[in-house]
């Protein structure tokens, strides 16, 4: 533990309102580890993600993104927000897309430099798409989609990588080549990864984080895929966080 | 079309509605991208009420008080970009339902010109060319306006373009990567506040919204880039505005509601085609 951590939280409250949403939450996500968050919609992560990305402030406790407030320290985080909140007819092309994750390092009057192109085109080819930077967005698949905005999070070259359900509306097998580029990624990067499906990431994460209200880390092998199994049945893709609660 | 043609060779009115309309199409091509990837059309609509109410006053302060210098263009552009700050400020500070507010503006604006009419003596026609638009009355005058709002408006977004494209797709992200997108967001708003303006001498308050929005529209179904929806659309408001004016010209039409009814129609046989 070092106070330059990817992540420390301590003693956090956050509430809307009279709605108490965290309590007392403590996280801490040291360098280079590869993260879970999950629980039940409602419970606590979109406003977990908020407050560490700087939109939100909590009433009370500390936060700190590579030891300064988020809002600062939201530099060196490379975010995926969920694909449905975006205009899936937006007139854009894959590279478009990833040069937006230069705004804050480029020269802010007039267009991209050849430079920014580069990097574009670099980091589109390291997700493996290099060759569709034309296609407009709309034409990609869910699983290139997901890759586009991965590259574009990445392209700022930061040092945490904060995924929102990134695989909610991709099948089984382009979740797994999702998961299995992030684990690559994961040698230069820490990672963090909200999900609704703990069964599935508990096979590439080191911790998975519960959130509801509370916030617990469990080392992944306290939630081995036996123990999934046997609480909520072969193929459950939520958390209920209640019986969760017992191995907490 | 030819008795169209030899007017415009002769006739400097007809020569000022084409040149006004080509100028305006740019700021509409570039703003109505804005507005149609943003989705804000129903704050646009806002927004050009609010403009009539301006008008409203300026024409009843130059007729009762004699402030000769405040033209209706002027009080539309004080009107406007004062709708675009306020709906906009609302919209992100308070929390209310935009749509609630934006109505609440709406009204207000159609409210105020009414009341100003009644209380302006002999000058209830002016107001129905701002109302319907009568694009053959433009002036020198109004030209020169056009010209200095158009270079504003085009010079601001290609000098940000990539702020605005990455503010109308994902504003959080924009954020995020430490674009102060509340300025361009208001930035945004006051150029659609302006192109309204401009496009009051043209097509009239009423029929602005559907100038704004359809040529983008139409461009949006077939572009893939920002930048192209924006000369396609330009081109298309140009190409419709000279249509729609050498159409209106022989059995002396109203030109702004024949450009509406052409733009319209055109809109129409483009959901014809397979989208991209």
């Amino acid at each position: 533990m070092s106070d330059t951590d990817p992540i420390q939280i301590k003693d956090l409250n956050f509430s809307y309102g009279s709605v108490t949403v965290l309590e007392n939450a403590n996280l801490s996500i040291g360098d280079r580890e590869f993260i879970s968050v999950v629980g039940p919609n409602g419970g606590g992560k979109t406003t977990l993600l908020k407050i560490l990305l700087g939109l939100l402030e909590a009433q009370s406790g500390s936060v700190s993104v590579f030891g300064e407030a988020p809002v600062i320290g939201r530099k060196w985080i490379g975010y995926l927000p969920q694909y449905a909140n975006l205009d899936a007819k937006f007139p854009v092309t894959a590279l478009d897309v990833v040069l937006m994750g230069l705004l804050g390092k480029t020269r802010m009057l007039g267009f991209y430099t050849k430079s920014d192109r580069e990097a574009a085109h670099n980091m589109l080819a390291r997700v493996g798409l290099d060759n569709l930077h034309n296609r407009p967005l709309s034409a990609l698949s869910g699983g290139q989609k997901q890759r586009v905005l991965i590259a574009r999070a990445l392209v700022s070259d930061p040092k945490l990588l904060l995924l929102d359900e990134p695989s909610s509306s991709l099948d089984d097998y382009v979740e797994q080549e999702l998961f299995d580029l992030l684990q690559e990624l994961n040698r230069d990067l820490t990672i963090v990864v909200v999900s609704h499906d703990v069964a599935y990431v508990s096979r590439y994460v080191e911790k998975v984080v519960c959130v509801n209200r509370a916030v617990h880390t469990h080392p992944v092998a306290e939630i081995d895929e036996n123990i999934i199994h046997e609480m909520y049945g072969e193929h459950v893709h939520a958390v209920r966080h209640d019986q969760e609660h017992g191995h907490g | 079309m030819g008795e169209f043609i030899q007017a415009l060779l002769q006739h400097s009115f007809l020569q000022h509605a084409l040149l006004a309309g080509l100028l305006v199409s740019i700021s509409c091509g570039i703003v109505g991208t804005y507005v149609v990837t943003r989705r804000i059309t129903y704050l646009a609509g806002g927004i050009a009420h609010c403009v009539l109410g301006g008008m409203g006053f300026a024409r009843y302060m130059q007729v009762v008080h004699e402030w000769n210098w405040f033209t209706p263009m002027l009080g539309a552009m004080f009107a406007a970009l004062l709708a675009a700050f306020i709906i906009g400020w609302v919209n992100i500070k308070a929390k209310e339902r935009i749509d609630t507010v934006i109505s609440a503006f709406w009204g207000l604006g159609m409210a105020i010109v009414i009341l100003f009419i009644a209380k302006t003596p002999g000058y209830g026609e002016d107001l129905m060319a701002y109302l319907f638009g009568n694009i053959l009355l433009v002036t020198q005058g109004d030209l020169l306006a056009i010209i200095l709002l158009d270079l504003f408006i085009a010079a601001t977004a290609l000098l940000f373009h990539k702020q605005f494209v990455a503010v109308c797709f994902d504003e959080e992200f924009a954020r995020l990567r430490g674009i102060n997108t509340q300025f361009f967001y208001f930035l945004m708003l006051a150029l659609t506040a302006l192109t309204v303006v401009l496009m009051v001498s043209i097509v009239g308050i009423v029929m602005v919204i559907v100038m704004l929005t359809l040529p983008a529209a139409i461009a949006g179904r077939f572009c893939l880039r920002m930048g192209t929806m924006m000369a396609f659309a330009a081109g298309l408001c140009a190409m419709l505005t000279f249509g729609g004016l050498a159409i209106s010209y022989s059995p002396n039409l109203p030109a702004g509601a024949t450009i509406i009814v052409l733009s319209g129609t055109a809109y129409l046989i483009s959901l014809l085609f397979k989208p991209r």
